[in-house]
């Protein structure tokens, strides 16, 4: 996803500072307003030691994360995390809940397999059985896998940090503020953002959809993720029903009150997108998809806004 | 695709060939900027620009296992209270298509301390300039229509420019241990 900025400075005493850094496998770009630029600078500073301590609390990648020590002990015993880290697997298990399933973290083995994550040497094997159901939560921020499970919590814990960054620009006292994590973007304040998706056919053009003046948007598409699996073109976007990877030529843009939620729910609409629809309504959020019209060159454009239309201000070009 | 009727489907947008998509380029910060970012408490920079020798070089890509495209190293040495508190590193590595100009802050131990993105630039695109992409959004106003004329956020998709960097950083901490501690 990517977006655009209103870059007039509302009100004129107001410093803006926009900063970028590698982090969660992606560009994390953090913006904010301000009075002065030092403030607005050790504002952003902050966000991103934020971001930065979401990643190693749960990234799939590094071996001392959360994540790899319930990978890797939860079945034998319960695995004590971070509370934020227990807050992510629990709004995990709220999504899977409510969608049946088509949202659950332990897809990570087909990931693997795909070669969207990595082997983990040392890890033990998994039954190939079970599911989100099996990961128990306990009381003290323990975790226990009821069967030989893995999880990733990639598609959630993106939009949790972003939201955290937010919440660390708001508590600084930042006038207004923007966070993108490739494709993860909540803003606050008084700077609305278009918000462009690429065409999923081609993806180097871009299309305007939506304005987004507060909240977050999710976008999730496979084109750039994409790699070749045993001849044919696979994303890492599971349905976990299945446990097969959705076609490339699909986005998927979710507009929601906070980041997470965003997120979690643009793998919904990619594993079902008739079954979403009521999910959406029950999260307070807005799906747009985009499918390539192969007839015109055009897309399709599929959106939710009607049956919440007041929450969000459109403006889908014809 | 009656499947999705009870999506609300709005008329397909065809974008012309001639309007690809926004160039895109934004320079997040200059070499000041990032020394005071990186180093807040440092009272001044020395810069210690290196030239590496080719055995140098090769020592770095053995024990990174990245190429060395670059021989001369753009380094600073932190001062703080009158003593070095730290190295800042100013590298380019390939993006998608472009460099991407990035700071490294290195502690006195020699790890990481931060890194900074300087200028992202992605040349792809400049056909936005085109009159007559342009002229598709000419009388539009704000709140029905597109604002055009600012700048494009595009940073998703980077995936690659991030393996790119990881690889710099990589690099550049080999380079500290052969040349610069």
């Amino acid at each position: 996803m990517t977006l655009a900025g209103s870059q007039h400075s509302a009100s004129p005493e107001l410093v803006e500072c926009v900063r970028a850094r590698p982090l969660l496998g992606t560009f994390v770009e953090i913006a904010a307003h301000g009075e002065n630029a030092d403030a607005v600078q050790m504002a952003i500073s902050a966000a991103f030691a934020e971001v930065e301590r979401v990643h190693q609390l749960m990234s799939y990648q590094l071996a001392d994360s959360d994540i790899s020590r319930i990978n890797r002990d939860g079945f034998v015993s319960p695995v004590a995390v971070a509370p934020a880290t227990w807050a992510v697997l629990a709004a995990a298990e709220k999504f899977s809940a409510a969608s049946d399933g088509l949202f659950d973290i332990t897809v990570a083995p087909t990931l693997t397999k795909l070669g969207f994550l990595p082997r983990h040497a040392g890890f033990p094997r998994i039954s190939g059985q079970g599911n989100w159901q099996h990961v128990a939560l306990l009381p003290d921020h323990q975790v226990q896998l009821k069967r030989r499970l893995r999880i990733d919590v990639s598609g959630i814990a993106k939009g949790y940090a972003v939201d955290r960054a937010i919440a660390v620009l708001q508590a600084a006292g930042m006038a207004s503020g923007r966070v993108n994590a490739g494709g993860d973007l909540r803003v606050f304040g008084e700077h609305a953002q278009i918000v462009h998706v690429r065409h999923p056919a081609v993806p180097e053009q871009m299309l305007p959809i939506v304005e987004l003046k507060q909240g977050a948007a999710a976008t999730s598409a496979g084109y750039y993720t994409q790699r070749r699996y045993q001849g044919r073109m696979v994303t890492p976007l599971i349905n976990p029903h299945t446990r097969s990877a959705a076609g490339v030529q699909r986005s998927v843009t979710v507009l929601a009150n906070d980041c997470m939620t965003a997120d979690a729910l643009t793998k919904v609409v990619h594993a079902d997108p008739e079954r979403a629809v009521a999910l959406l309504g029950q999260f307070e959020a807005r799906a747009v998809m985009l499918v390539p019209d192969v007839a015109t060159g055009g897309c399709r454009v599929f959106d939710t806004s009607r049956l919440n239309p007041a929450s969000w201000q459109t403006r889908v070009i014809s | 695709m009656s499947n999705y009727d009870r999506w609300l489907m709005v008329p397909a947008l065809i974008i012309p060939a001639v309007a690809s998509a926004p160039a895109y380029a934004v320079q997040y910060m200059n070499v000041e900027q990032a020394q005071k970012v990186l180093f807040p408490a440092a009272e001044g920079f020395e810069a210690r620009t290196i030239q590496l020798t080719a055995e140098q070089k090769s020592a770095i890509e053995a024990s990174s296992g990245v190429r060395v495209r670059v021989a001369e190293i753009k380094a600073w040495r932190a001062i703080q209270g009158g003593k070095p508190s730290g190295w800042f590193l100013l590298d380019e590595v390939y993006g998608k298509h472009e460099f991407i100009t990035y700071a490294v802050a290195l502690g006195m131990d020699g790890a990481v301390k931060g890194v900074e993105i300087l200028d992202y630039r992605e040349t792809h695109g400049s056909e936005v300039n085109n009159a007559k992409w342009r002229a598709q959004f000419t009388g539009k106003k704000a709140g029905d229509t597109l604002k055009l004329d600012e700048d494009i956020k595009n940073i998703s998709g980077a995936t690659l420019s991030c393996k790119h960097l990881t690889d710099g950083v990589k690099r550049l901490l080999a380079t500290y241990a052969t040349v610069l501690k």
